[in-house]
């Protein structure tokens, strides 16, 4: 797929002819310098963006061409999200937030399956909580819940460690981690952290709008590394 | 200059923020503004018109208080002519005769020609002096006994033109006359039909007097001043008429109008004033929420050393500039809505040319000063917020600043002024006597009011609850997000729905009175009212004798009771001597109207020689039944009336009146002073109510100013007045209303802005745009259901204290308007869903991925 911005000579390519396909059960971490693309790549393949040329499936829908009714029915009921920050509506409850999707959807909520994600995110003492009354590692552990609760097909995470320490995006990352072993649940998450990174079962690199490498079972360390030289060549090239 | 530089571009840059503020301030001047413009020329119109018809000096009779109405205008004598034509100074005296008194016909159709707007019709006889008002435009003057002239828009309303015949209803008897020439007023004349016939044909139909005139006018000659003139008259004729110069005149008639002008413009104004109220929710509102998304940029700049007085300054800045763009547009506005109106009233029959409109010079400045001063103060208390935002407010992150909690003193000083209030509507209600009851009344009203507003964002909490849980449950989860965004600011939402409150409250409270004083002459007139026809000429003209004997002469009656109003000094038992009007019937009213007495039996009010007095002035001056008071009618012989009857006070039907016999008032009085019936009575033979309503009808047919009204009419014609006025009352708080529904625009527009980053997260989890424009709709109607419900309850507590406080005044049954109250209430839901049109809208085309960009 492609995604360009503006017309004839000040057309800039966003992503540039990218070919990807996300493994269903798996996490996947896209990861480039800024400005290499990959939130955009993340935001059309969520459906929050179109592109300018190319296809996306989501499963067995095309989400390329759909109009915003249909997008915003999938968006529902097949995609999860976790932002950076601002994840939940303050005027909610941790516990409405997390089963928001389901209520605008209005769908009945499974309590076993929402027992389970609470507790697998450890937030059970803290449901009736309004989000200004948690930490911000709480917050994004609701976030993450939200996204799990729904049971959706596949999860974008758009750097939802960015804004926590490092303690507390260990632990938000071992949930995301954990979901997809124990639940089977499919994530893509945009990171500019090795470390995030290395939680990933496979890293896809991004720079100036194309996939440029790839890496299976990655470690901070290898990840690190592997950046590293693409900085060398960026710098070189 | 820096500061003023950051005012400037914050006030450009929030153009569309302050937009609806603009339109507030825009709104309420543009009332003031063209209340004034349109009174103004209203009175200058008057003034042309009376400068145009004023004598260097003028000779009347002179003016007795309060005199009866005998149908005639007074009158000086034929014979002062020949005194006055040789005063020096005098070049010319005109006699003049003019009456009012006239009900004028269009003979053909017998449809009466008289303007229903109130303004007079006017008879008079021609002489030269009359072109300094007028000018012929076809036709000839009146040159025979029948012919007459008559101003053309009364001609063009009424298709007359020369040679139609009218038909004069006068007290000495009717008249015919032919149209012979059609004159044009050279000022505006406001709506005043005019008929000049010939001199002699004026004193013989209109006077019944050929040696009698109303009046002379005289011209000076060269050099001679009016003053002087009339001293010299005065010299000649002595003090026995009235001599007025031109200047005194004039004046005399403005006063007459006068004081109805002044009445409708402190009426108009005090409706502008609420507006300017609503308006300043809207604006403090408006502040608050720009401040509140500012916060961080007013850290910032605070941490860069700006002093709290500069931020605070920087703020009232734009509050001035907002100010003066809404005056400025708002006078623009003002000058609009005057010539509506006076286009508006020309199709109620009232003339004002624009090209006569008057804009004082202070009514720009006036404008402009309520615009900016309103806007500065709105804008004080959220200036002196933002000047109190910490340095540190620049490195929080952003989100929304909450407003907090309303504060425990708020509440406590809320419930106190509320408590207040209520203690004295309550006293107001128990309160025996009306004066002390309405003084009650009105501090309650102003108490309840401002308590309300200031514990409105408490009771915010717990009507939107209630509303909510009936309403908004219906609606899933976007019905309980609309009610959680409706709370998170308490505030503000009570601002927003104090301002609809106040409308609302207003149109309650005279809802309620309106009908309960419909109730209350409905009740009294089944239980009192005797009589089957009520014959009332309208337009307050008397009934000629004439039509007095053509009513008598219809068939099937059983009596027929005659009405007339008898002015006369009356000295009470404690010295004082008070001018007191009487209600001069003959004795057959006790059966039209039965009502009741403190003491005495009724029909003995209408004895001769008897009187009756009512309640509560009797209490107040020791008026007690056997007392004999002098009574001296005006123009009359004085006598001594016998108190027979004490009448109760509980009547809405004449309330305080005091009664005597006809025939005994008409005993007292010289034949030129005798009154004319205001109103007349019938009652039908038994079981003959359909005949003998038939035969008076036809009796009257001739009389175009009568309408034979039964008891059903008659209490629909006062249901048609009372919700005339409730009417026009209503109209003049729409703007008020219209200013607060502005104002829930604004709010939740400014909402949505604020909001921004919380929509496109519900939006990127799936929320529909159908979902998301639900949800600000149904907050949109909480917020109106709240406004509504606040006020709506304020109102009725308001209308019933009205009520009981008129309870002993003949409004003794509360009567509440049900079906105008749901009405109202219903209508503030839709009202609050129109207001969420296009923040709705707005909400659902925002862009999803800018409202989440990870900045």
């Amino acid at each position: 797929m492609t995604k360009a911005y503006g017309v004839g000579e000040t057309r800039v390519l966003a992503l540039d002819a990218v070919d990807v396909d996300i493994a269903r059960g798996r996490f996947t971490a896209i990861m480039g310098p800024s400005g290499s693309g990959k939130s955009t790549l993340m935001h059309c393949l969520a459906g929050l963006d179109t592109v300018s040329e190319g296809r996306i499936w989501i499963g067995d829908t095309e989400i390329t061409g759909l109009k915003d009714k249909k997008l915003t029915q999938l968006r529902r009921d097949k995609i999860g999200f976790i932002f950076q920050s601002f994840n939940l509506l303050p005027t909610l409850n941790a516990a409405e937030n997390i089963t928001l999707p389901m209520d605008i959807a209005g769908r009945k909520v499974d309590r076993d399956w929402f027992d389970r994600v609470v507790e697998t995110v450890g937030l059970a003492g803290r449901l009736k909580h309004r989000p200004t009354q948690l930490s911000g590692g709480q917050q994004q552990r609701v976030a993450v819940a939200r996204a799990l609760a729904a049971r959706p097909e596949i999860i974008f995470g758009d750097e939802p460690t960015g804004n926590l320490d490092s303690r507390a995006g260990a632990e938000v990352l071992g949930f995301l981690r954990r979901s997809v072993d124990e639940l089977g649940q499919t994530i893509v998450m945009v990171t500019h952290d090795p470390v995030a990174a290395s939680y990933a079962d496979r890293v896809l690199y991004l720079a100036d709008g194309r996939i440029v490498d790839e890496m299976l079972n990655p470690t901070a360390d290898s990840v690190l590394e592997r950046m590293k030289s693409f900085d060398g060549r960026g710098r070189t090239s | 200059m820096t500061v003023m530089k950051t005012s400037v571009r914050n006030f450009l840059a929030h153009k569309g923020r302050m937009a609806l503020s603009a339109i507030a301030v825009l709104l309420s001047v543009a009332f003031v503004c063209g209340t004034l413009v349109f009174t103004d020329t209203m009175t200058a119109t008057f003034d042309k018109l009376f400068g145009s018809t004023a004598s260097d000096v003028t000779i009347s009779a002179k003016k007795v208080d309060d005199a009866q109405e005998t149908g005639r205008p007074d009158t000086v004598p034929a014979s002062l002519q020949q005194t006055l034509v040789k005063v020096p100074g005098v070049v010319s005296s005109y006699p003049d005769v003019t009456s009012d008194k006239v009900t004028v016909a269009d003979a053909r159709t017998n449809k009466s020609i008289s303007p229903s707007t109130g303004a007079p019709t006017i008879v008079s006889n021609w002489d030269p002096t009359e072109t300094k008002a007028v000018e012929l435009s076809t036709g000839h003057t009146p040159r025979g006994p029948t012919d007459a002239v008559i101003d053309a828009d009364t001609a063009k309303k009424h298709h007359l033109k020369i040679g139609d015949s009218l038909r004069v209803i006068a007290a000495p008897g009717d008249f015919h006359v032919t149209i012979s020439g059609i004159v044009t007023f050279k000022t505006t004349n406001p709506g005043a039909a005019v008929i000049y016939v010939e001199t002699s044909t004026a004193q013989a139909k209109l006077l019944g007097d050929t040696k009698a005139y109303t009046g002379y006018g005289l011209t000076a000659a060269k050099g001679v001043s009016d003053d002087r003139l009339k001293a010299d008259v005065t010299a000649a004729i002595g003090s026995k008429y009235t001599v007025d110069t031109a200047a005194e005149t004039k004046k005399k008639d403005k006063d007459d109008v006068g004081s109805f002008l002044n009445f409708m413009k402190y009426a108009m104004l005090g409706f502008a004033g609420i507006s300017v109220l609503v308006g300043i929710f809207l604006i403090v509102n408006t502040f608050s929420m720009l401040v509140a998304q500012r916060t961080r940029e007013i850290g910032l700049m605070r941490a860069l050393g700006s002093s709290r007085r500069q931020i605070n300054r920087s703020v009232l800045v734009e509050a001035v500039l907002l100010g003066i763009t809404g005056s400025v547009l708002g006078i623009g506005g003002g000058i609009g809505l005057a010539i509506g109106l006076m286009k508006l009233m020309g199709k109620a029959g009232m003339k004002l040319d624009t090209s006569e409109l008057t804009i004082k010079a202070t009514t720009p400045v006036v404008g402009l000063a309520i615009g900016v001063v309103v806007t500065v103060i709105s804008a004080y208390i959220p200036a002196r917020r933002a000047g109190k935002i910490s340095p540190m407010a620049a490195l929080r992150d952003a989100g929304t600043p909450a407003d907090g909690r309303a504060g425990k003193i708020r509440a406590t000083i809320g419930v106190l002024i509320c408590a207040v209030g209520a203690v004295a509507l309550i006293g107001a209600g128990k309160s025996d006597k009306a004066s002390s009851g309405g003084g009650l009344l009105g501090l309650g009203v102003l108490f309840s009011l401002v308590g309300f507003v200031i514990v409105g964002p408490l009771l915010a909490g717990v009507i939107v609850r209630a509303v909510s849980a009936v309403v908004l449950r219906f609606f899933g989860p976007m019905g309980r997000l609309a009610e959680r965004n409706a709370l998170r600011n308490p505030r503000r939402t009570g601002a927003t729905a104090s301002a609809l409150m106040i409308g609302l409250a207003l149109v309650a409270g005279m809802s309620v009175v309106g009908s309960s004083m419909v109730a209350s002459a409905d009740d009294q007139l089944d239980k009192s009212v005797g009589a089957d026809f009520i014959l009332q000429p309208d337009g307050g003209q008397p009934l000629t004798p004439a039509l007095v004997s053509a009513i008598k002469s219809a068939q099937h009656i059983e009596h027929f009771t005659e009405y007339a109003g008898v002015n006369a000094k009356v000295t009470l038992p404690d010295g004082k001597t008070v001018t007191k009007q009487f209600s001069a019937v003959t004795p057959t009213y006790a059966d039209d109207l039965r009502l009741k007495t403190v003491k005495g039996k009724l029909t003995d009010a209408y004895a001769p020689n008897g009187m009756s007095v009512n309640e509560g002035y009797a209490k107040d001056h020791h008026i007690k039944i056997g007392d004999e008071l002098p009574v001296a009618m005006v123009g009359g012989t004085p006598t001594k009336l016998r108190v027979n009857v004490i009448t109760s006070d509980d009547t809405t039907v004449d309330h305080g009146a005091w009664y005597t016999n006809l025939a005994t008032a008409k005993k007292y009085l010289p034949a030129d002073k005798q009154p004319l019936d205001q109103i007349m009575f019938a009652k039908a033979e038994s079981g003959k109510a359909k005949e003998a309503g038939a035969s008076l009808t036809a009796a009257v047919k001739d009389y175009p100013q009568l309408k034979v009204r039964d008891q059903s009419d008659f209490k629909d014609l006062i249901h048609k007045q009372v919700n005339q006025l409730l009417y026009m009352i209503y109209g003049l708080l729409g703007l008020a209303i219209i200013v607060a529904i502005l104002g829930v625009v604004n709010t939740l527009a400014l909402s949505v802005v604020e909001r921004t980053r919380e929509i496109g997260l519900m939006r990127a989890i799936g929320t529909s745009r159908r979902q998301l424009r639900r949800m600000i709709r149904l907050e949109s109607v909480v917020i109106a259901l709240f406004g509504a419900l606040v006020g709506l309850g304020l109102g009725l507590g308001w209308g019933t204290t009205g009520q009981r406080v008129l309870a002993s005044q003949g409004l003794g049954v509360l009567e509440i308007p049900w079906p105008t109250i749901i009405a109202v209430f219903i209508g503030s839901a839709v009202v609050g869903l129109l207001a969420a049109l296009l923040p709705a809208f707005r909400a659902g085309r925002m862009n999803v991925l800018n409202a989440i960009a990870t900045d």
